[in-house]
């Protein structure tokens, strides 16, 4: 096993792990979820396919930076994904598996120590070691770099070098998310050792190896030769193709200028999928939710009796089967695909619809004649949150709640809502997070957004770093399904639905792709072109 | 840019068609007046036209023309035909009151720099010269995104973008009365200034002004909806035609009225000032290519 | 003549300095930033957000940020785009070559249609010309993002798999760089045909009542020779004038159409640089479409002007 072309495929190669590692690993993924439909195809179809040709997916952002440790925007996940890998990765049900390392093994809760692959190459030609390993880790901890990670990892106490390919991570305390940091990307990416200008020009062990990039129009990635699968990627050719509009990404989907493509909207989704038998549509686990923030830091949404009417006011099921077509399901702080994700059909404390018992409390919080929220701030850019928001407007009207909407655009809404400074009520949906913990922070008292909300609630604060905390996955899930119902029943946010934030759908010559919650298309590595 | 050149070079046309022209004129601005007043009428009928609530959402959306909802309905399940005819208040409303304030400011600024000249008129167009050399958008969002997306900033946006048009079409004219023969016997029989300005200049340049504000109307609905299907429009869930249109791409294959419908309304309401302003060109004699 | 061209390019200086001075303090004047923009919702600690700041210079002082940008630009450099990091211009340049080609093509369709439908109007008149004025009436009622957008309906119900909606760079497909460019110039080009059919009417009638052309016909010549030798000639100054006028435009204005039919030019850049708060793309965007509109405008100027000096003399 020393000649990295002989590695087997990963199932094979991870049989080889150490069973009981091996067992830690599977668990340590999210809980086990059936493949949606459009998986099974797309996996089933895998073999009568050849290696070579383009993959042209329709992207609808540009990256912004492609340096793992220092980027903040989503649009450049997709990049770096193919770009760079970690230690660990998601496979296609969630789960955590091995990628860069082989194995790990923990001497007791708090310490990890990773057994890396050999013969592994950097883009740039050099080899990937250990030395590598504790570089990206040392520079996101170092407080020059800035990196957003370092609160992701503040856990870590320090990374030490076993020998050049063993690394060792001792923690202060014990931590669940760890390892679902390490399995993100670009949350886990390795990069190379003292390599200068990744924003631009990245260098990784990814399966594919930057060529160019044109903003705006297309950016293209090329097979990397000496990528560590066996065989892996098929492809030679990558290229996105950016289109802004989504009118015009579905148009250039339906013209085959490119193969496949994510839709934002599920409504228009679901309606391509059923045009043509020849498409694979894959809305995959639900990862974003849609929620209202309220500003609890004033009256009147201090008094948890006005927040519960606007609960009780608001029929979540029929922004759902509006906005969306029935495409998602009812939504609470943590979206499916994470441990502990609310399954939308669960009880929830004031959930269910109930106008009369909304007026009801808004009487006994002094508001016998209804109550006039003032400005509810939206997105402008995302059509479906304005149009939720007009539904919701209706309804809170149903039951004597008045807003007026304001559609704003992003910058400014994010500084409001960074900055604590908006009226009442705010709309700014949540997408995939790595763990279910990031997601959680937004609530925590001493976060950013919390204090921004005005939540002093120490107990929330206790069941969420005790959560945390819970390397049983099982036992995990249970906690964060109590902090759900916690946050439903003083209603400090006031979550509407959760939906696929990608909905993905491809052409079906695209083969062996699937689709994932994770944010990103690692899975493009194992897809091939037939014919 | 000179005006007073393009008017003077327009204005020039062979003798034959003078006599053709006040009835085909008066037949333009007959049509002009009809169409004017549908528009208006349905405007203001809006709340009693209009057979649904425009904003009442439901879980019937984009269905195609049925005997209840003629035009079908949008993403949300709302009324079609009822956000187009309530949609066009908000953006006639808009267009009419920018164009006003437009005119206003540009009569004073136009009258200023083509009756007094000399250093006023150079400052006064140059300041205008940078308000027109201003992409429209980079105004429109930056207002927007500073004072919020609420209709009296969008009139306010798009009253500064015009005025330096009206300025001008003010200015030209004026310009060339000045010299007229009796503005300067007026002047050397000691007039005040005030008179003349009233008396003697302002009802010369009233014809290629309406002619011009109401091709500026038409050109004001463009801009209006234009920057509505950019999302710079009123906030929901007041409908307007031009974010209805945008709404409706997305969908356009499956309900191809809702982009229709909207598109019918915006090509009726501009065609009315077009109709109308070459209908008052025709007959109030003026020249003028904007 | 020199005097005038001289004070002229001077006042075109200072519109362009007033511009720029005008956008930047805009645009920082406006709230939210780059650094918020990039990372939308994510949870990003202050220290980060305030690392980018610094990083980017955007923790300066404003006058002192704008006199530091006027003078890198006096020597040619526009800076970085905070998104892509690459240097403005390299990223500006082909952005501004493809608005270019979508105005010129646009301008082409604009000046045959617009040419010959004016020239038809004013040659033949009575019922002709009648039929042109309302056509054209009719034609510039309808907004160009409704041609567009009706354009990619109809292709998208009649003919799903035309790829109307994809841009193809000039280098990989010069041929299908122009075809994908057609129907949106298409769009653009309509209104444009309608100022210079009514520009070209004016013109021909105007010529063609001067003491030069009378005497060419009162010689006897052809009225396809008058027609070409004089009028056209003597027309082409008020098409040509406006067809420019038009163009620089386009240049700062094809913002919807560039939208509608996905093409990666200036307008959309623009769009797409306000809302990520891309500062130094925006200055130069802006500084780029004000010059043209300025320029082209003063040149407009100068040619009636000495038209007018020619004609009173």
């Amino acid at each position: 096993m020393k000649n990295d072309q002989d590695f087997p495929t990963l199932p094979d190669e991870a049989l080889a792990l150490d069973r009981r590692h091996l067992l830690r690993l599977w668990l340590t993924g999210s809980i086990l979820l059936a493949c949606p439909p459009g998986l099974a195809m797309a996996a089933g179809a895998a073999g009568a396919s050849k290696a070579g040709g383009t993959l042209r997916i329709g992207a609808d952002a540009d990256p912004i930076g492609l340096d793992p440790t220092i980027v903040t925007a989503f649009s450049s996940n997709d990049f770096t994904a193919l770009l760079y890998s970690g230690l660990l990765r998601w496979n296609a049900k969630m789960e955590v598996e091995p990628d860069l390392a082989l194995s790990y093994d923990m001497p007791d809760e708090k310490t990890y120590v990773f057994k890396l692959r050999q013969g592994v190459k950097f883009h740039n030609g050099k080899d990937f070691t250990a030395e590598d390993v504790k570089y990206t880790f040392d520079r996101i901890l170092d407080p020059a770099t800035a990196s957003r990670l370092r609160t992701q990892y503040a856990s870590i106490d320090s990374v030490t070098i076993v020998d050049p390919f063993t690394v060792r991570f001792a923690l202060k305390n014990r931590d669940a998310a760890f390892l679902s940091y390490l399995a993100s990307n670009p949350d886990g990416a390795i990069v190379p050792k003292e390599v200068e200008e990744l924003v631009t020009k990245p260098v990784g062990t990814g399966p594919f190896v930057f060529e160019s990039y044109q903003p705006n129009q297309q950016f293209t990635l090329a097979r990397n030769p000496h990528y560590f699968e066996d065989g892996l990627p098929n492809l030679e050719k990558v290229v996105f193709k950016f289109y802004k509009d989504q009118a015009t990404l579905s148009s250039a989907l339906r013209s085959k200028t490119i193969d496949m493509t994510w839709l934002k909207d599920p409504k228009v989704a679901a309606l391509m999928a059923r045009a043509s038998k020849d498409f694979i549509s894959a809305p995959g686990q639900t990862s974003r939710t849609f929620p209202v923030w309220l500003n609890m830091k004033a009256p009147p949404l201090n008094d948890v009796r006005v927040r519960r009417a606007l609960s009780l006011a608001t029929d979540r099921q029929a922004c759902l089967q509006t906005v969306l077509g029935g495409s998602g399901k009812v939504g609470a702080m943590i979206p499916e695909s994470q441990v502990g994700g609310y399954d939308g059909v669960g009880e929830m404390p004031y959930y269910k619809p109930d106008p009369a018992a909304a007026k009801a409390l808004l009487a006994e919080a002094g508001f016998p004649d209804g109550i006039d929220l003032g400005d509810y701030i939206v997105v402008a850019a995302n059509p479906l949150d304005v149009a939720c928001a007009q539904i919701l407007q209706q309804q809170w009207q149903a039951a004597g709640i008045k807003v007026k909407i304001v559609p704003m655009e992003t910058a400014p809404l994010l500084n409001q809502w960074s900055s604590g400074t908006w009226a009442t009520l705010l709309s700014v949906a949540l997408s995939w997070t790595p763990d279910s913990d990031a997601i959680l922070q937004y609530l925590n008292s001493q976060s950013k957004f919390g204090k921004a909300m005005g939540i002093t609630d120490e107990g929330l604060d206790r069941m969420m770093t005790e959560a945390r905390a819970e390397t049983d996955n099982t036992k995990r899930a249970a906690k964060n399904l109590a902090i759900q119902k916690h946050i439903a029943d003083q209603a400090y946010v006031l979550q509407v639905y959760q939906y696929p934030l990608r909905w993905e759908i491809w052409w079906n010559y695209v083969e062996g792709y699937v689709p994932l919650a994770a944010n990103i298309r690692s899975f493009v590595r194992n897809t091939s072109l037939k014919g | 840019m000179s005006d007073a050149a393009i008017f003077s070079l327009a204005g020039a046309e062979p003798a034959p068609r003078r006599r053709l022209r006040p009835t085909a004129g008066r037949l333009l601005l007959g049509l002009g007046l009809v169409m004017l007043t549908i528009l208006v009428l349905i405007t203001l009928l809006a709340p009693l036209v209009a057979p649904f609530d425009p904003s009442a959402t439901s879980p019937q959306s984009l269905e195609g023309s049925s005997s209840q909802h003629w035009l079908g309905t949008d993403a949300i399940g709302r009324d079609v035909l009822s956000r187009i005819i309530v949609g066009g208040r908000t953006t006639l409303f808009i267009t009419f009151t920018a164009v006003s304030l437009a005119l206003l400011a540009g009569l004073v600024l136009g009258l200023l720099s083509g009756y007094v000249g000399g250093w006023v008129d150079e400052v006064i167009m140059r300041i205008l010269d940078v308000i027109f050399a201003f992409p429209v958008f980079l105004l429109a969002i930056a207002v927007v995104a500073a004072l919020g997306p609420t209709v009296p900033n969008l009139i306010l946006t798009i009253a500064i973008v015009y005025t330096p048009a009206m300025s001008r079409v003010v200015r030209g004219p004026v310009l060339s009365v000045k010299k007229w023969d009796h503005v300067e016997a007026a002047r050397s029989i000691g007039m005040s200034e005030w008179r003349i300005v009233t008396r003697h200049v302002l009802p010369m340049v009233v014809s290629p002004i309406v002619v011009a504000t109401s091709l500026t109307l038409a050109q004001t609905i463009f801009t209006v909806t234009a920057l509505s299907f950019l999302g710079l429009g009123p906030p929901p869930p007041d409908p307007n035609w031009g974010g209805m249109l945008a709404d409706a791409r997305q969908f356009m294959e499956l309900a191809p009225l809702t982009v229709v419908g909207p598109a019918a309304a915006i090509v009726f309401a501009t065609l009315t000032f077009i109709v109308l302003a070459n209908g008052l060109r025709e007959v109030l004699d003026v020249g003028s290519e904007r | 003549m020199k005097r005038v061209i001289l004070v002229r390019s001077m006042w075109m200086a200072a519109i362009l300095l007033g511009v720029s001075f005008v956008s930047f303090m805009l645009m920082r004047a406006l709230p939210g930033d780059f650094v918020l923009a990039a990372a939308g919702a994510q949870m990003l600690q202050p220290e980060v957000l305030e690392a980018m700041r610094r990083d980017l210079g955007l923790n300066q002082p404003l006058i002192e940020q704008y006199l530091s940008w006027l003078g890198a630009v006096l020597k040619g450099d526009f800076g970085t785009s905070f998104v892509t990091h690459q240097p403005v211009l390299h990223e500006l340049w082909p952005r501004f070559l493809v608005t270019l080609e979508l105005a010129l093509i646009a301008a082409f369709i604009a000046l045959v249609m617009g040419v010959s439908t004016g020239l038809v109007s004013a040659r033949l008149r009575g019922a002709a010309d009648w039929i042109v004025r309302l056509y054209n009436g009719f034609i510039l009622a309808v907004p160009n993002f409704v041609v567009g957008t009706l354009i990619v309906l109809l292709v998208g119900l009649y003919f799903p798999e035309l790829a109307v909606l994809s841009y193809t760079p000039f280098l990989e497909d010069p041929l299908g760089n122009i075809a994908g460019m057609i129907l949106p110039a298409f769009a653009l080009a309509l209104a444009i045909s309608v100022t210079i059919s009514e520009n070209t009417r004016a013109a021909v009638l105007e010529v063609s009542n001067q003491d030069f052309v009378m005497v060419a016909r009162a010689k006897g010549l052809l009225p396809r020779t008058i027609l070409w030798n004089y009028l056209m000639r003597n027309a082409l100054t008020p098409i040509i004038t406006v067809t420019g006028l038009q163009v620089a435009t386009l240049l700062g204005g094809s913002i919807v159409i560039e939208t509608i039919f996905a093409i990666p030019g200036m307008g959309q850049y623009l769009f797409d640089s306000i809302t990520s708060r891309d500062y130094p793309v925006i200055q130069a965007i802006v500084l780029v479409a004000a010059a043209c509109v300025v320029f082209i405008n003063t040149l407009a100027d100068i040619a009636y002007a000495t038209a007018d000096a020619r004609v009173e003399a």
